[in-house]
């Protein structure tokens, strides 16, 4: 019904799958990162393209649900789901939201189409939604595919002990890459979408991000300029792909790497031109009932786990509680003050 | 077909739950029990084809061609495949006194009908919805995020509507004034059947299950100034206390028809631009881009729900 000019392009999927590379990409065609980023460190030297805001909001509500960014419970999706459902915080967000489009002032151009980017987002989407919908900016998504070989070895190879996510194994990075990358797709089926492989970006970036323009409906892509193009082509390093890993080199259990192969298998379908279509989200329904059923029983075996680690939490807090003096101290000292007057 | 007078035999409306049968599908069904919502279903259904896995609509003995204007929606919208229609010729108590002296297990209570009703559906999770709520643009992504998220979870989701009294085709009073919530969406299974209240139906949930409150301005509730909106109930004296939002509807009912809705506290006049429904308007633009918070919360207590 509204014919309003505003677009939001959520760009989703696992970290160090080309995310930063897409929103780089978007930003150097026109497209508005709301400031202030992130700093770029050595993990992503170019910079992540991630507004701060938003980093802090998902760390904040992903803190609130107990869920971690690399979750591997299916469940997980419902703790957020429910975060997403808050009216409070619908209308927080859509207060920060809205003031990020502006009116074209002196000099300065309108902004009217946005790129929010965080490894974090896809656990958010439909807060998101809501937000773009009250704001009359229509929503839409650009989901980045790696093999999930890559993205284990890349995250064990970048994430260094001491930095967050190295406490996981390959394994558990395997099923949180699962997880992640069906409820994904999952979650914006109903939307406008486009599914990028990491490779066909670097390759030839060109071919993918016409198709975005024209799918998306996105004017800064459509119209870009000769130096947004060259922009484009001198921030998208290709030496980008340092790590190429295979299944050789990540050791995980047989019926989880059928799981994996089949998700990459559906989710590349999706990223073929005409591919995103009703017989391919019926093979990844399939997929995430397996995985899901995979996860409870895996869950089930290792119970005697939980309850050991939940043991040893208790534990831990009682050890490092402050000492509580005992009884006869007490009662010494009421007797002490007592004498004293006091 | 009118509604039969003689009393009926529950053996030609067995319940029989879809889960005795094995395990239920993943998603989200829609379940509307409606009489002579002919009017309505036009904008009642469409939205409702984009948000749920499928929909069940029971026609009660409409004679105003209720049951023909769904399966047209329905195959209009490309979602005849994902639609049930079925016929419940019965009278059914009218909610009120009438539900009160009819026994649980007969066919004519509110709450017999209600459970052969949902004995239709096949997933997992199910909802009931009246045949005059629209969903807003907003409300159709909230419930296609909930069709896969509650999954297994066993939560209940309890969803504000806003009752709008549509005046003429480009005018409608939206009542802002207080915050009508009742929880819609269950998991299917024998903890969450209905059983008989006072005036109506309720349906059952064990005090584990988590309740989930949607964010206000998912859907309004219909009501067409030029007809009468309570012929259903069994009289028209509300006790404020039982049945709050039946007396505020009524209020504001009253207040509308002799001119006075600007008099009414929280009670909007929305008024959409040319060429377009008000219906349209207010659930496909108006709604979101009004700033929250949508209602006053006036003081009003709500029980029987």
């Amino acid at each position: 019904m509204s014919e309003s000019r505003r677009r939001v392009v959520f760009v989703v999927g696992s970290g160090r799958s080309g995310t930063s590379t897409m929103g780089g990409a978007l930003q150097a065609l026109g497209m508005h990162v709301p400031q202030p980023e992130v700093r770029a460190d050595e993990t992503n030297p170019k910079g992540f393209a991630e507004s701060k805001w938003v980093v802090d909001l998902h760390t904040e509500l992903l803190q609130r649900c107990r869920v971690h960014v690399s979750d591997a419970r299916p469940s997980a999706w419902f703790e957020t789901g429910k975060a997403s459902a808050s009216g409070i915080t619908r209308a927080r967000l859509t207060e920060w939201l809205g003031p990020q489009f502006k009116e074209a002032a002196g000099e300065d151009p309108a902004i009217d189409e946005l790129v929010i980017k965080d490894p974090r987002l896809a656990w958010f989407l439909g807060l998101w939604k809501s937000a773009a919908l009250r704001c009359d900016a229509q929503p839409s998504y650009v989901t980045l595919l790696r093999h999930v070989t890559e993205v284990v070895g890349s995250k064990k190879r970048y994430y260094a002990p001491g930095m967050a996510g190295s406490e996981f194994s390959e394994v558990q990075r395997t099923a949180a890459w699962v997880n992640m990358m069906l409820h994904t797709e999952r979650a914006t089926r109903e939307g406008r979408r486009a599914f990028v492989r990491y490779d066909d970006m670097l390759s030839d970036w060109t071919v993918p991000l016409f198709r975005i323009g024209q799918e998306l409906d996105l004017e800064a892509v459509k119209g870009a300029s000769a130096n947004d193009i060259r922009k484009v082509h001198q921030f998208i390093d290709p030496d980008l792909k340092r790590v190429q890993t295979t299944w050789d080199d990540v050791e995980v259990p047989a019926r989880l790497r059928e799981l994996a192969e089949e998700t990459w298998t559906g989710l590349s379908r999706l990223a073929e031109p005409g591919g995103d279509t009703a017989d391919v989200h019926a093979l990844l329904d399939q997929v995430r009932e397996a995985y899901g059923a995979f996860y409870d029983e895996a869950e089930a075996v290792a119970l005697s786990s939980v309850v050991a680690a939940r043991r040893e939490g208790r534990q831990q807090a009682l050890d490092e509680r402050p000492p509580v003096p005992d009884a006869f101290t007490v009662r010494a000292r009421r007797k002490l003050r007592r004498t004293l007057g006091r | 077909m009118s509604p039969t007078r003689a009393e009926p035999d529950p053996a030609d409306y067995p319940v029989h739950w879809a889960w005795e049968d094995g395990p239920l599908t993943p998603g989200l069904t829609c379940v509307f029990r409606v009489k002579n919502e002919a009017r309505n279903l036009p904008w009642v259904l469409p939205p409702m084809f984009e948000a749920v896995t499928h929909v069940v609509l029971v026609d009660n003995g409409s004679d105003d061609g209720t049951a023909e204007i769904a399966q047209r929606v329905a195959e209009e919208h490309g979602a005849a495949d994902r639609f049930t229609l079925r016929s419940y010729p019965v009278r059914v108590a009218r909610a009120g006194t009438e539900h009160l002296q009819t026994p649980p297990d007969s066919p004519r209570s509110l709450t017999y009908f209600y459970n052969w009703s949902f004995s239709h559906v096949r997933t997992s999770y199910s909802m009931k919805w009246d045949g005059d709520m629209v969903l807003t643009a907003e409300g159709v992504e909230l419930l296609r995020d909930l069709a896969w998220q509650l999954e297994d979870s066993n939560a209940v989701v309890a969803i504000p509507r806003h009752p709008m009294s549509v005046e003429s085709e480009s005018v409608a009073w939206l009542d802002l004034g207080y915050r009508f919530l009742e929880p819609w969406v269950y998991p299917m299974g024998p903890e969450f059947t209905f059983v008989k209240a006072f005036e109506w139906e309720v349906r059952e949930f064990p005090p584990t299950s988590e309740r989930i409150v949607a964010p206000e301005g998912m859907c309004v509730e219909l009501k067409w100034l030029d007809q009468d909106e309570f012929a259903h109930w069994s009289d028209t004296t509300f006790d404020p206390v039982r049945t709050p939002r039946k007396a505020r509807e009524l209020e504001v009912n009253r207040a509308l028809h002799e001119g006075r809705g600007h008099e009414i506290e929280g009670l909007k006049r929305i008024e959409a631009p040319a060429g377009v429904h008000v219906i349209d308007y207010v659930t496909k633009q108006w709604m979101q881009l009004e700033p929250r918070p949508l209602t006053l919360r006036l003081e009003l207590q709500e029980t029987g729900q």
